[in-house]
């Protein structure tokens, strides 16, 4: 195996490694033993956490940041879509040209709204106010995993770059705050038992008047 | 001879010193005695994408950037990032990391307790799911080891534990006052027979009070009075540990706010009652119903619910009548985020309130989404943050002021009072009452 391949194996482990013991801390620290009486049901609380208190059309977040929002999610396949094509590469596996082509426009389109999410961040005041260097850097770091996944599709001699490339932001990805890729299942997880469990969560709706 | 610094005796200075260290000690301990999953969780997941300003009202109605959730929960985050992730103890400015210091804790005062209701809004809105109202009042426990819980609410707690409720009311002076409205009971009900049963032994409901109802409120007793006597209930009220409130919660400190929890277990043993209903108090209810098991560590032996869910239930079973014309004014109704969002209690107040008033509307957004009055988290009782509460009170005050009604009723007290304010401060025009005080007014007796 070559040196490149090596490097990427490296940042792989340790994000795996760090990954595993994220998992661990939480699971070991986690306790459910809440004492209350449940009003609502835990699974469907979960379930809502993960589908339909996400829909835009619930979120402020996403319904009052339209732009902001359609930016992230487009990001943030974007950067699935080149951990995916890092896989491709590394099993040196032949795909349909269309869709190389078209996986290659997409990372550069994904690529430009990371950088428009980093404008906003270096733009805004209130963005500024808590934000830090790691913000900026991890924006940047994964822009540049888009832009040299995009060039790799197209032209295979940038494949070695980009796998030193991604071992070191695999490396880093549990060094800061990229590591919300391992707590966002939990947090959605945590707050659907929050919800659920007091019956907030799924929206019950007008059950009464239903009844009545 | 003793040297001076800054004004005092080099020994008494070294004392202060020294009994600072010990405490920023004690509060970073409790901090780390805190974290579990959960809170592990939701240290580790925000982005700082900001999209969460626009869901608290106090960044929307002053427009501060300092009161963006974000910035609020990063007060603990930083400090978090700074003791135990590797970046923040090796380059700390890299990832915001920011050392226990007096600055971070003057900071920390003032917008976790001084610019947050733990309404959790914005919680509900985030972008990730992290719980910001967990992170702030965990912040605020560390608060409480540093003894930097704001005055106001600190002696709400103290006169709580010390006397038994949160406004030093005497027994003597409880027990005229609810002798007073059973007199008044008699005669609105044309009853002679009809009563406020006081420290009844084997009855169904304890019911509690929030200690503001006997000093300023009476009549919204009055009114619970005439629903139990309506429902033909057994019930009676506790006249030494009836007090639904728990400002310890607010301020963080669950040693304390379970010490309350355990007073009020113990009456309901001693009485014998079978359930435990709670006064239209949104944090009480909060307190007794979720975390209440938690502090004081075992399940209850008996059943808790909010009075809201009882008067709904006497509704469904045909146990009280109403007459909706007798309320012909329009109502709104505020939603109290402990009670709703926090509490799971959603459609019933809606449901009593389109049995007793004829013409009810909405504001908007409302049930889980509504926007928090204010007054919650303890606000109402930090005189030094009086005129922020008003100013964020606004985006409660234009919801109202939208509606056109003239009553805007809600099942809680701190509520009432913070819509008391925002009433005379924004020339609202309007009443404010509670659910019980709707219901009595619509009773068919």
């Amino acid at each position: 195996m070559t040196l490149y391949k090596w490097i990427f194996i490296f940042g792989f482990i340790s994000f795996l490694f760090s990954t595993l013991y994220y998992i661990l801390k939480i699971a070991l620290k986690a306790s459910f033993n809440d004492l209350s009486t449940p009003k609502g049901s835990l699974v469907l609380g979960i379930l809502y956490s993960a589908t339909g208190a996400m829909s835009p059309v619930k979120k402020e977040s996403a319904y009052l940041h339209l732009p902001t929002y359609t930016a992230g999610i487009v990001y943030h396949l974007g950067s699935f879509l080149a951990l995916f094509w890092l896989i491709i590469h590394f099993f040196d596996i032949q795909l349909p040209s269309i869709f190389s082509r078209a996986s290659s426009i997409f990372l550069i389109i994904s690529a430009a709204t990371g950088f428009a999410i980093l404008i906003k961040r270096i733009t805004t005041s209130k963005l500024r106010l808590f934000s830090n260097p790691d913000d900026y850097f991890s924006n940047i770091i994964v822009t540049g995993f888009h832009l040299l996944s995009s060039a790799a599709i197209l032209n295979s001699s940038v494949t070695p770059i980009l796998f030193i490339y991604s071992g070191f932001m695999l490396f880093y990805i549990p060094l800061g705050k990229l590591r919300h890729i391992i707590f966002f299942v939990c947090s959605r997880l945590y707050l659907g038992i929050f919800y659920g469990k007091r019956g907030v969560w799924p929206p019950r709706g007008r059950f009464h008047e239903d009844k009545e | 001879m003793a040297k001076e610094v800054s004004g005092l005796q080099e020994e008494d200075f070294m004392k202060i010193r020294n009994n600072l260290i010990t405490k920023k000690e004690k509060a970073l301990k409790r901090f780390v005695d805190s974290i579990n999953g959960r809170l592990l969780t939701h240290l580790n997941s925000c982005v700082h994408c900001g999209l969460c300003a626009e869901t608290c009202h106090y960044y929307i109605a002053t427009g501060e950037e300092r009161y963006i959730p974000a910035y609020k929960i990063d007060q603990l985050i930083s400090i978090y990032k700074r003791y135990h992730t590797i970046i923040g103890k090796l380059i700390p400015k890299w990832t915001g990391a920011r050392d226990f210091n007096d600055e971070a804790i003057k900071e920390m005062v003032d917008v976790i307790f001084g610019a947050c209701t733990m309404c959790g809004r914005c919680s509900l809105h985030c972008s990730i799911g992290v719980d910001i109202p967990f992170i702030v009042r965990t912040a605020r426990s560390m608060l409480v080891e540093l003894e930097l819980v704001p005055k106001g609410l600190q002696s709400t707690i103290d006169a709580a534990v010390e006397t038994g409720n949160n406004m030093r009311i005497s027994h003597n002076e409880l027990v005229e006052t609810l002798k007073w409205l059973e007199e008044d009971l008699k005669m609105e009900v044309n009853d002679e027979n009809a009563c406020i049963p006081l420290d009844k032994k084997d009855k169904h409901i304890l019911y509690t009070l929030n200690p503001r109802e006997p000093k300023f409120f009476p009549m919204s007793i009055s009114a619970m009075a005439m629903i139990f006597y309506a429902a033909d209930e057994s019930w009676t009220i506790s006249t030494k540990f009836y007090d639904v409130t728990n400002y310890a919660y607010y301020s963080g400190d669950d040693d304390t706010a379970g010490e309350l929890m355990e007073r009020l277990c113990n009456e309901m043993g001693k009485l014998n009652a079978e359930i435990l209903v709670t006064a239209e108090c949104g944090h009480g209810s909060r307190s007794i119903r979720w975390e209440g098991p938690n502090w004081i560590g075992r399940r209850y032996p008996f059943n808790v619910i909010t009075a809201v869910e009882l008067i709904a239930k006497y509704i469904r079973d045909g146990r009280i009548k109403l007459d909706p014309s007798k309320n012909k004014e329009v109502v709104t109704l505020h939603d109290p985020c402990n009670l709703v969002r926090s509490g799971g209690v959603i459609e019933e107040q809606r449901y009593i309130l389109k049995n007793a008033c004829s013409n009810f509307v909405e504001m908007y957004p409302n049930r889980e989404n509504n926007y928090c009055c204010g007054g919650g988290g303890g606000q109402l009782s930090m005189g030094e943050f009086r005129d922020r509460r008003i100013e964020a009170g606004k985006i409660k005050a234009d919801q109202i002021k939208k509606t056109g009604a003239t009553i805007v009723a809600t099942p809680c007290h701190n509520c009432i009072d913070q819509l008391i304010e925002l009433n005379k401060e924004y020339n609202l025009g309007v009443k404010i009452k509670t659910i019980s005080e709707i219901v009595a007014d619509s009773l068919i007796l």
